[in-house]
């Protein structure tokens, strides 16, 4: 019996993927230290016990945050405002994992368009266009 | 289990991880936090670090994101406020899969063009949906939120219905015609079958009605913070005729994707706490991947029995609770 060949891997598929892992993995550590720091403050800007308790006393995203030293709800820009707190750094972690989606995507798309696959190749980049332009829509509703 | 030598990464990450939940325990003084037992805040990080990673696990061999899993049990059972459940869940729905996109994509069972096809539809969706949610939440308030868990118990009885019938999903789908748009997208591909040692060759199908569904999924996913990994394969699988495996790798890749942009209208409004969200994406993240590597092993079927069973018995309390707080009631025994 002939030993059957493995089929070729697309590369567009293994630039996606890396990017995502990595960058995955490199939150997930920054998100780490948030949490480090976070418990640690000695001046906490957003103290920890108080989010976490006005949390699970089932208080709502607004209570919450009108109880704390910001008064409102805080944005992505709040959050890049007070970056080096801790629970700032922790939620720029998870964003940071979750932006990872649009430059792999745009990276991807021009390994598509390499391949010859360019209906694949613009929907990619609309989607990329998409996932890097929904942080902001928000602000301009 | 070889695991960790195979990927540092994993090692170094559960080390820190678990490093650091060590730390906290042994040199940080955290309050008890009222009405949790005693327990501080340094334990509650824990508690569900470990919680995450075991739904992590049970949300792989059973073939679901985690957010189907999370967000209708502590919508049932705790009194956090439901748009702060809703963005945590998104956080658990998505890493898992985020992680899971590098294994995928390199053993090529993820096809990226079925990604590229489905992305759009259900990146919009999903921010369409969570943009409603919040919405909903800011315009009703208490009303909405009864609303909320009413609709996820009638979802969550659909989804352990699926569940039910997914018996009629097949790992090889056959078709005898051929579609005009897929052939015409060269929407065909093969990938390597280990269990078979052979290559497998799929086309696929009901391209336009696949779109839409998607569209659809990624909507109630950003609406209800589920994520959409229970949809998404019978959609592949079971409306594209995509081969099953593939149709699960893809599903992860896809639903990692689409609630990246579901996340935003959450994070804007102050719905994610990161110090809640972090041991949630953490359990994940080390959990999906220790999931998928190691415990391939293990009986499937009985795990999506005992989901079944959870999934209708939650939907049963989101039920009750939704009803008593639209109308002011208790309902006894639930």
């Amino acid at each position: 019996m002939s030993k059957q060949k493995k089929p070729p891997i697309p590369i567009s598929g293994v630039v996606y993927g890396e990017i995502i892992y990595w960058c995955t993995c490199v939150s997930a550590l920054v998100v780490l230290f948030g949490t480090i720091k976070s418990f640690l403050e000695v001046d906490q800007t957003i103290p920890v016990d108080y989010l976490l308790n006005a949390v699970f006393e089932g208080r709502s995203v607004e209570a919450v945050w009108a109880g704390s030293v910001l008064q409102n709800s805080p944005d992505a820009l709040t959050y890049l405002a007070i970056l080096n707190s801790g629970e700032a750094i922790t939620v720029a972690g998870i964003a940071f994992g979750v932006l990872s989606v649009g430059p792999a995507i745009f990276f991807s798309a021009a390994f598509m368009w390499r391949s010859h696959n360019e209906f694949f190749a613009v929907t990619a980049l609309v989607s990329g266009a998409f996932a890097v332009i929904a942080p902001f829509v928000f602000f301009l509703l | 289990m070889m695991i960790s030598k195979r990927l540092p990464e994993l090692q170094l990450l559960i080390l820190c991880t678990i490093g650091c939940y060590i730390f906290l325990e042994l040199f940080v003084a955290s309050a008890a936090l009222d009405g949790l037992f005693g327990f501080t805040g340094v334990d509650i990080i824990f508690i569900s670090f470990l919680l995450s990673f075991f739904v992590a696990i049970i949300s792989v061999i059973a073939g679901v994101g985690g957010g189907v899993i999370f967000t209708p049990l502590m919508l049932a059972f705790t009194s956090v406020d439901t748009l702060i459940i809703r963005s945590t869940g998104l956080v658990v729905a998505m890493f898992s899969g985020l992680v899971a996109s590098g294994p995928f994509m390199r053993k090529g069972l993820a096809d990226i063009k079925l990604v590229f096809l489905g992305a759009l539809p259900i990146l919009v969706g999903g921010f369409v949906g969570s943009m409603a949610a919040v919405s909903l939440s800011q315009h009703l308030g208490e009303t909405g939120d009864s609303i909320v868990r009413i609709a996820l118990g009638l979802l969550l009885a659909a989804i352990a219905l699926v569940f039910i019938v997914g018996g009629a999903s097949t790992e090889y789908p056959e078709h005898v015609e051929r579609s005009k748009l897929a052939t015409k997208l060269k929407l065909r591909h093969m990938y390597w079958e280990d269990t078979l040692q052979k290559p497998v060759k799929y086309t696929v199908h009901n391209v336009k009605i696949a779109v839409l569904l998607l569209f659809a999924v990624g909507f109630t996913g950003g609406f209800f913070g589920l994520g959409g990994g229970w949809a998404v394969v019978p959609v592949l699988n079971l409306v594209m005729s995509v081969p099953l495996k593939v149709s699960a790798a893809t599903s992860g890749v896809l639903l990692a994707m689409g609630n990246s942009a579901a996340i935003w209208p959450y994070i804007n409004v102050g719905a994610l706490i990161g110090v809640v969200a972090a041991p949630w994406m953490l359990g994940q993240i080390i959990g999906g991947i220790v999931g998928a590597h190691v415990l391939s092993g293990i009986k499937a079927a009985f795990v999506r029995k005992l989901l079944i069973v959870m999934l209708f018995l939650t939907s049963l309390k989101l039920l009750s609770r939704g009803v008593e707080g639209l109308f002011n009631i208790s309902i006894p025994f639930i």
